[in-house]
């Protein structure tokens, strides 16, 4: 119902409110490799198209397609209409298909990151590609001296239903079998999920607050908050970053998850009240108008088991023009499990690189 | 009772006021200038940052908020202030493109793409580097607040009037001081300065970037050098917020004197106006250049 009242709402729009002014098309291509994989070539990731522009003069509208570079569909990440300017008592809203407001990681296209890929801790929660659903979020200012925005949404389909057990799964095919099975499973999975998606219905809830420190120090902090059917989310998020000019900067990051399992992960029994912990921190600092470097600290717990990793990488970008091109250099621990409780360590290397085409996006905080 | 009246008069003081808030620094004076007491203005950028690249924070869309009126730079410069703008939720804000009227320059012909650097499709968008333009801000400014706020009109348009005529009457005493400067070979870092040069007659004759807003690289630095050594050219002049590397490289190589202009009011501490910021500049030319100038 919400899928089809989503759909009618972007349909209206773009059929009554389009001009001759063309929407503005994007593409950004990465390239993949890392010395897991037994297959020498070089893992094309795949390409994100986006097409995005103003419906009229209040609304705006995102949609982004991504294609692997496997015989899988176009997938469609995000189609969202967000109207930001003309609705009452400063409200904003976004309506259709894109990544909920919850957490700071979650709202990031992977490209994005410094570290290449998502941290795996995170993923054994949101999911590798994170949590997208479709429904509808407003946010609101509130009235405080400082920056601090209110975000509700409520969606059709819950984090579960992207079932982080996916991602270890993949993982461990990748360390297993070659990489065609592991494309094979990808869309098996995929489709797993696209069927368990109208199961559950989420809330989320983001409180954030941003703070001026001064003209090169920000700082801001954010708390996030999801129910879907009887399982819950509770989230803390931290970002400060120094920017003295546009060749230095310095940024630290760290987020925490905390999911109330019910009675199962990856498919085994855990006890009722067991509680899945997830966080990571980063430090990124750009030397350099070109180079940055840094350090992740990826962690997860399962604490009444009494079972938790951690997998720490070291990380290095090379931007020579803006983001046009980027470089990046990736060489961390991995670690999986054997059994119940061997977990076996692995030191991964991964390079991407990274072009896009189309006009340069300002940089949001 | 007294009390009540005095805190009543500085509610109706502060609130009384029209808000504005602009993309740069330069906009920022002049609305003041021609807002007086009448306006609150704040800029989103500051001087010494680049305009090009503003990185959005979420802070900015609480300035814009309450904001009556956002007076943009244009010309693709200030991308980042529509982000800003709706972002920030004011479905009354009125916003005002100050490049509408400006005799643009460098407006690309024929199809323009990536490879060509960062190129502005509509031309050369730092247009307030030449005084003239800066009234034609002011102009714009005024007409915005007069609308917006008629009953201050008389004020408003007095304060141009002022503004127009202490202009002139710079512009006239900069073109004779500095007459010297003319017809001076220029190596600018970036496209900043056709604006500029062409008011007070200087000639640019090449950039230390390979294209707009790429990193010199070894072969445009040496490319330069040996035109320096070739044409004897005195100065490299670059913006604030550029690094001094590649300058201070070509100088160990060559006699090239190298200084950092001004390209916004607050860049340089002594460009704290809109009319100071052209007394810096040429003054720090005409000393690099060892021309007389008074």
């Amino acid at each position: 119902m919400l899928k089809k009242l989503v759909g009618g709402i972007l349909f209206t729009t773009f059929t009554f409110s389009q001009t001759t002014v063309n929407p503005q098309f994007s593409v950004i291509g990465d390239l993949v490799m890392d010395h897991l994989h037994k297959d020498p070539s070089l893992l094309t990731s795949g390409i994100e198209i986006a097409v995005q522009g103003y419906v009229n003069p209040f609304a705006r509208a995102d949609i982004y397609l991504h294609k692997h570079n496997d015989d899988s569909p176009i997938e469609l990440e995000e189609a969202v209409m967000t109207i930001e300017r003309g609705l009452p008592f400063g409200l904003g809203l976004r309506a259709g298909k894109f990544r909920p407001d919850l957490g700071k990681i979650n709202q990031s296209h992977a490209h994005l990151f410094p570290f290449i890929e998502v941290p795996a801790g995170m993923a054994k929660i949101l999911g590798e590609e994170f949590w997208s659903a479709t429904g509808v979020e407003t946010n609101v200012f509130l009235p405080l001296p400082w920056y601090s925005n209110f975000s509700l949404g409520y969606f059709d389909s819950g984090i579960s239903s992207h079932d982080y057990s996916d991602y270890e799964k993949d993982e461990d095919d990748h360390d297993h079998e070659n990489d065609h099975k592991d494309k094979d499973d990808h869309n098996h999975d995929d489709e797993k999920d696209h069927g368990r998606e109208k199961q559950t219905n989420a809330f989320s809830i983001r409180w954030s607050h941003f703070f001026e420190l001064n003209n090169v120090n920000h700082l801001e902090l954010g708390l996030s908050g999801y129910s879907g059917k009887a399982e819950q989310i509770l989230g803390a998020d931290f970002k400060y970053k120094w920017r003295p000019n546009k060749y230095r900067s310095l940024t630290l990051q760290a987020e925490v998850l905390q999911h109330s399992l019910e009675d199962e992960y990856m498919e085994k029994a855990v006890h009722p009240d067991e509680k899945l912990t997830v966080a990571y921190a980063m430090v990124n600092f750009q030397f350099n108008k070109a180079y940055n470097f840094g350090v992740l600290i990826d962690y997860w717990s399962l604490g009444l088991a009494d079972d938790e990793g951690m997998n720490p990488s070291i990380f290095f970008g090379f931007s020579p023009v803006e983001e046009s091109a980027v470089l990046r250099l990736k060489i961390g621990q991995l670690e999986r499990e054997n059994d119940e409780k061997n977990h076996k360590k692995y030191l991964k290397t991964t390079i991407q690189i990274i072009w896009s085409l189309g006009p340069h996006k300002p940089h949001r905080y | 009772m007294r009390t009540l009246i005095i805190i009543m008069s500085m509610i109706s003081f502060l609130f009384g006021k029209v808000r504005i808030v602009t993309s740069t620094t330069d906009i920022a004076d002049i609305a003041k200038i021609i807002g007086g007491d009448h306006v609150t203005v704040t800029s989103i950028a500051r001087g010494n940052q680049d305009p090009h690249y503003v990185e959005i924070l979420p802070s900015y869309m609480l300035k814009v908020r309450k904001a009556d009126i956002y007076f943009m730079v244009g010309m693709e410069l200030d991308l980042w202030a529509q982000q800003i703008i709706d972002g920030s939720r004011n479905r009354k804000v009125l916003i005002v493109d100050c490049s509408v009227g400006i005799n643009k320059m460098e407006v690309p012909t024929g199809q323009i793409d990536a490879s060509m650097g960062d190129i502005h499709r509509f031309g050369n968008p730092h247009y307030w580097l030449d005084p003239e333009n800066g009234k034609l801000i002011a102009r714009m400014v005024a007409e915005k607040l007069i609308n917006h706020d008629s009953k201050n009109a008389d004020q408003y348009q007095a304060n141009l009037t002022q503004f127009e005529k202490d202009l002139d009457s710079a512009i006239s005493i900069w073109t004779k001081r500095f007459s010297n400067l003319k017809d001076k070979d220029i190596i600018f870092y970036h496209n900043s300065w056709p604006y500029f040069s062409k008011r007070f007659g200087l000639k640019t004759v090449d950039f230390l970037e390979p294209k707009p807003m790429i990193t010199p690289s070894p072969s445009k630095l040496n490319q330069v050098i040996q035109k320096i050594k070739s044409d004897g050219i005195e100065v490299i002049a670059s913006e604030s917020y550029f690094s001094d590397r590649a300058p201070k490289f070509i100088a160990s190589k060559t006699k090239v004197k190298t200084v950092k202009l001004a390209q916004s009011v607050g860049a340089i501490e002594s460009a704290d106006s809109y009319i100071n910021l052209f007394e810096t500049n040429l003054t720090i030319l005409a000393k690099a250049y060892g021309v007389s100038y008074d």
